[in-house]
């Protein structure tokens, strides 16, 4: 909302401090100003001058050479218009007016003729949306004069506030809101710009009847009828106002209800009289079927939840967002009802929502504004028409239908209390001064306060103890608090288990496995699922998605680091990465009514080239971890039926923990490599935090050193090409568990004497007792019972 | 002529049938289809046939045309597949293997908000807060309702809320932890809840759908507004490693009362003004306030034995303030150009 100083400094003296001073002012009591800016600065360099002579450009066709005099000042300008002569008073903008950021007048040569400035149009001087020609004064309008001076009510200064800031206020909505605050900020009198004497003046020829139907959804509806009206454009002190409000001029009637509602803070609206069936104006909730087309011109199906204005038949008006064109004021209108109600909050801001009709009156009643300013608006209303047309006529008393009044807000609060929500030691004085300037009407007993909440203050902002707490803190000054330490008791807290292991896991994978934590977005996608090929529609969907590609949440985090492997393979030949975050798994629930959350750690490591295949990084990562952690019960299956697509079928393997399927290593699928574009070798690593915390960690427990000396047997086992090594070592492990102390594959074979379609694995077994040396025979045994075991499966030595 | 054209068309899938190769597979269709092709010299011979006789055989032509063509295609997908098929079965390797990983010599990072984030924990848990932590997807009850923000309260236009399929909604701040946290603790307790937050809202440089945030809240017998000051310059003391200026200004979230923008004096240009701060020297870091007596009950606390504060901390925010990071999409990016640096 903008704040205009014009407007401000006729309630309030502000002519002592700067606007910047002011603002901050504000700021740090009330609300948030965003910007202060000086409205129209440029008038104050633009002058009245006189055009000497008109010559044209001896290089250009359409430009002009005009000599102008500013009041014996001689100023050269170089003239794009056709519109002027010689003689003609012109709007010089000297060098150095500021138009806007990018638009500064500077010295120039046009095709050869030097410029000094420019003569502007009125489109140019902001006073006009188009305009032909620059703009000529009429004969004897003095010269040398700046138009800030010729038009000094364009000129102002206007402060824009935070909206949000003042979601809670809605007597903020309004410029008489602000003078109140800066009155009881600066200590000075306020005044307010109604005058109930105009009432006197008011006729009674005619008698509006109005009828509200739901007291709850209509507390308030106030009219009045206004005779002799003549719609036309405003004069230039209401456009210029309107103007710094931040709206448009319309027309003189318009822009009047739109002043009082940036004024005063109550929306308000003028109907045509003679287009209204009927005397009557009932505020009723809209039928099922009707229909109501707006003043913008569209046509909306009314609900039964929506409130609206009507005539005898018709509804003429959304009621607290935007009236209707059936009624609307024209250039053929004479007589008008002006309108001043009020509306249930809620009831407003979901038929606003509904039809997505965000207006200003519509912003304002959603706050829940007073029912009391309907009357005030209409007189002052009534008093700004008199000002534009003077032979306007009130020809009703004000029709004001008020079924449903408010309730006085009374709050009881010690000064004790105040001081000790604040901790701050602030005299009585000081606290009913405060509280006095905001209009807060205080009965005191020794402290004890009764404290009567102005209406413009209790709809829903001041209703408890702590309200007022707030009020004097924020007068006062929240700077001005001095800080002190809490007194209350303070234990060692309970530690989060789940937080310090997520920590732990991070610190161990990004310095021991050197990799890079990435985050990615909770969202996922259909377009990003079908390159993946496991688009099976799984995952909890959002209502209301900020794209296609964003509108689920995922149930994985490898397509989020799968597309982060294309985007850094483009800038570098080899990294680790790896996130650790939530996936949502819809089928399960944490709680009743939510979605369960499951916490992975989800890396990868990328590669140009690999020297020995990346599958290998990835796995010994994992091996690592579990090591780290002590895991007790985890497995590494090779593939595995859960494997996603984009796994390489034959370099992958299945993370089993507590015999559940906790995870993956795999690489890439070449097709999914294809797909992505990634040009080198990646491996990716997948693990449940959530079962890996909760699994058993093997007990630190000491062993031991061996005492008696170990004795290797190595041995080659030729076997088909497809034979994984651990289910070699595995029948050797059972062979005689006691005994062997290690194994260890030491390599793998393939080529000349060997078969082609098979290979020779290297096996180092290392043999020895806790409590003895082997002898020759022992130990003669143990490789015969090992070779026995290898031929029992099918394997044999070569 | 007919004749000859079905002969073609037999020959020609007979001989896709044998064929192995996809480069032969392209020969063929040189030989074929190509622009010196069989099919192709009889379709320009037209000209010598009779009218009634070229309509026929021209039409026939285009049949067989399309058939060679398709069989060409299946063959050629069939190929593919068994490439594929093939490469993966060469490219088996023996996973059960523990072979020594290729050299990484790159040291790895934290992400710049887990940085923080463990930072601000340790600095909270030293001063004795526990911490917390909630679902990020959350219900409305505890990231709206609980925190005084009704249905239909103009207040939800300041929090744009993505809402899922389900009737909850993503968390919007890190406030839905207090009243779960009220449940949990017995006053006087001290909780932090850090995590990741949701807005719905379109990104630039300024704004992201997706950040981190810590909500802090302290209740105990008589917490003043002059002990939050107190706790939130300690802890800014301790974020920046330096004394910082603060300043608190009223701001309104309906879950504290009063409440409060804390603003820090803008690091970047030391508070002359720049771009950052939009030249007011200011930074807007921290909303905080004493907590509002609704809350309080919301979380079984009776409001007037007890009183708190609590605050939100945007960890972004303080990130992009410590490094002078002008971009916050470069946080939820992947990026590790960026993440290097840290």
């Amino acid at each position: 909302m903008w704040l205009s100083l014009n407007t401000i400094s006729k309630m309030v003296d502000i002519s002592d401090i700067t606007p910047e001073e002011l603002a901050l002012k504000i700021t740090m009591s009330t609300a948030e100003i965003e910007e202060i800016e000086y409205v129209n600065e440029h008038l104050k360099t633009i002058y009245t001058a006189k055009a000497e002579t008109v010559k044209p450009h001896p290089d250009a066709d359409k430009l002009t050479l005009v000599d102008t005099d500013k009041n014996g000042e001689k100023v050269r300008i170089v003239c794009g218009a056709s519109n002027h002569k010689a003689g003609d008073i012109v709007a010089l903008a000297t060098v150095g007016t500021k138009f806007s950021e990018e638009f500064i007048i500077k010295k120039s040569k046009i095709r050869g003729e030097e410029s000094f400035g420019m003569l502007c149009s009125d489109k140019e001087l902001g006073f006009a949306e188009s305009s032909d020609g620059i703009k000529i004064f009429p004969e004897g309008t003095p010269i040398g004069v700046p138009l800030s001076e010729i038009y000094p009510e364009w000129i102002d200064i206007r402060l824009e506030i935070d909206n949000k800031s003042i979601t809670h206020r809605p007597d903020l909505w309004g410029h008489v809101g602000f003078a109140r605050e800066i009155g009881a900020i600066l200590g000075k009198d306020v005044t307010y710009p109604v005058n109930h004497d105009l009432t006197k003046e008011f006729g009674n020829s005619d008698e509006l009847k109005i009828t509200i139907e739901d007291a709850k959804k209509s507390p308030r509806y106030s009219g009045l009828v206004i005779k002799n009206i003549k719609v036309e454009e405003s004069p230039d002190w209401l456009k210029a106002a309107v103007t710094s409000f931040g709206m448009r001029p319309i027309n003189n009637i318009v822009d009047i209800t739109n002043y009082v509602m940036a004024e005063i803070g109550e929306p308000m609206h003028a109907f045509d009289r003679n287009k209204l069936d009927g005397n009557e104006i009932v505020v009723r909730m809209a039928k099922a079927d009707e229909k109501l087309t707006t003043l913008d011109d569209t046509e909306i199906d009314l609900t039964t939840d929506d409130i609206v204005i009507a005539d005898k038949k018709n509804p003429i008006a959304l009621a607290g967002v935007m009236g209707g064109g059936n009624s609307e004021i024209d250039e053929n209108t004479t007589e008008i009802i002006l309108e001043a109600a009020t509306f249930d909050a809620v009831t407003i801001r979901k038929t606003a929502h509904k039809f997505d009709i965000r207006t200003d009156a519509a912003a304002r009643f959603e706050k829940s504004l007073s029912p009391e300013l309907t009357v005030d608006a209409i007189v002052r209303c009534y008093e700004l028409i008199k000002k534009v047309l003077p032979n306007a006529e009130a020809i009703s008393q004000i029709a004001d239908l008020f079924p449903s009044p408010a309730k006085d807000i009374t709050i009881e609060i010690t000064t004790d209390l105040i001081r000790k929500n604040l901790g701050e030691d602030i005299p009585d004085e000081r606290i009913l001064s405060i509280l006095t300037a905001l209009d807060y009407k205080i009965d005191n007993k020794n402290g004890k306060l009764t404290i009567e909440v102005p209406h413009y203050r209790a709809t829903k902002d001041v209703s408890i103890p702590v309200d007022i707490v707030e009020e004097v803190g924020r007068v006062y000054g929240y700077d001005n608090i001095k800080p002190v330490p809490p007194l209350t008791p303070c234990e060692t807290p309970e530690l989060n288990p789940f937080r310090i292991f997520e920590n732990s896991i991070k610190k161990f994978i990004s310095n021991n496995e050197q990799m890079i934590e990435v985050s990615g977005y909770s969202f996922t996608g259909e377009s990003l699922l079908n390159r993946l090929k496991v688009n099976e529609d799984k995952e909890l969907r959002l209502k209301n998605p900020l794209s296609i590609e964003h509108d689920r949440l995922r149930r994985a985090i490898m397509p989020n680091i799968i597309e982060n492997i294309t985007l850094n393979q483009k800038y570098n030949e080899s990294f680790r990465i790896y996130e650790m975050g939530r996936t949502y798994v819809k089928e399960e629930r944490r709680s009743p009514d939510l979605v369960e959350e499951n916490f992975r750690l989800t890396g990868a490591v990328y590669l140009k080239k690999a020297e020995t295949p990346v599958f290998y990084d990835a796995k010994n990562i994992i091996s690592s971890l579990m090591n780290f952690l002590r895991v007790k019960k985890f497995k590494l299956v090779p593939g595995g039926d859960t494997l996603p697509p984009y796994a390489h079928p034959g370099r992958s393997m299945t993370i089993e923990i507590d015999k559940k399927v906790a995870g993956y290593i795999f690489e890439l699928h070449p097709e999914t490599k294809a797909e992505f574009s990634i040009n080198g070798e990646a491996a990716i690593l997948d693990i449940d935090l959530n079962l890996l915390f909760d699994t058993k960690r093997k007990d630190k427990k000491f062993e031991e050193l061996q005492k008696f000396p170990e004795v290797p047997f190595e041995i080659s086992v030729l076997t088909e090409k497809q034979t994984y090594a651990k289910d070699i070592t595995s029948i050797i492990e059972k062979a005689e568990q006691n005994l062997i102390r290690n194994i260890e594959i030491l390599s793998i074979y393939e080529g000349e004497q060997i078969p082609e379609d098979k290979k020779s694995v290297s096996i180092k077994i290392v043999f020895g007792a806790k409590n003895k040396t082997l002898n020759h025979d022992e130990i003669e045994s143990l490789q015969n019972k090992v070779i026995k075991k290898l031929e029992g499966k099918g394997f044999n030595l070569r | 002529m007919l004749n000859k054209l079905e002969k073609i068309k037999s020959d020609t899938i007979v001989k896709i049938k044998d064929i192995s190769e996809k480069t032969e597979l392209e020969d063929l269709r040189v030989k074929v289809l190509g622009r010196k092709g069989e099919l192709t010299t009889i379709l320009r011979s037209l000209g010598t046939l009779a009218p009634e006789e070229r309509g026929k055989v021209g039409k026939q032509s285009n049949v067989i045309k399309s058939e060679i063509e398709a069989a060409l295609e299946s063959r050629n997908s069939e190929l593919s597949e068994g490439e594929i098929d093939d490469k993966l079965k060469n490219e088996w390797i023996d996973v059960t293997l523990d072979l020594p990983s290729n050299q990484a010599v790159e040291r790895g990072r934290l992400h710049p908000i887990t940085q923080i984030q463990n930072e601000i924990e340790e600095i909270f848990s030293s001063m004795g807060f526990q911490i917390l932590d909630g679902p990020e997807a959350e219900s409305e009850y505890y990231n709206f309702e609980a925190l005084n923000i009704p249905k239909h309260h103009p207040a939800r236009d300041m929090q744009d809320t993505f809402w899922t399929e389900d009737g909850n909604l993503l968390r919007t701040h890190t406030s839905a932890i207090q009243v779960r946290g009220m449940e949990k603790m017995e006053a006087p307790f001290r909780v932090v809840g850090p995590g990741r937050v949701f807005r719905y809202e379109a990104t630039d440089a300024s704004h992201e759908n997706t950040f981190y945030q810590v909500e802090g809240m302290m209740v105990g017998k008589d917490i003043s507004v002059s002990n939050l000051i107190y706790v939130m310059k300690e802890l800014l003391r301790e974020v920046f490693k330096r004394d910082v200026e603060v300043r608190l200004r009223p701001g309104y979230f309906p879950f504290v009362e009063p409440g409060f923008e804390l603003d820090i004096n803008c690091l970047i240009c030391g508070g002359k003004g720049c771009k950052v701060c939009k030249q007011t020297g200011w930074v807007e870091l921290l909303p905080c306030g004493l907590v509002h007596p609704n809350v309080l009950k919301a979380g079984g606390i009776d409001p007037d034995e007890w009183s708190g504060f609590a605050f939100g901390l945007g960890l972004n925010r303080l990130v992009m303030m410590r490094y002078a990071i002008n971009d916050i999409r470069h946080f939820q990016s992947g990026d590790i150009r960026f993440l290097r640096q840290f």
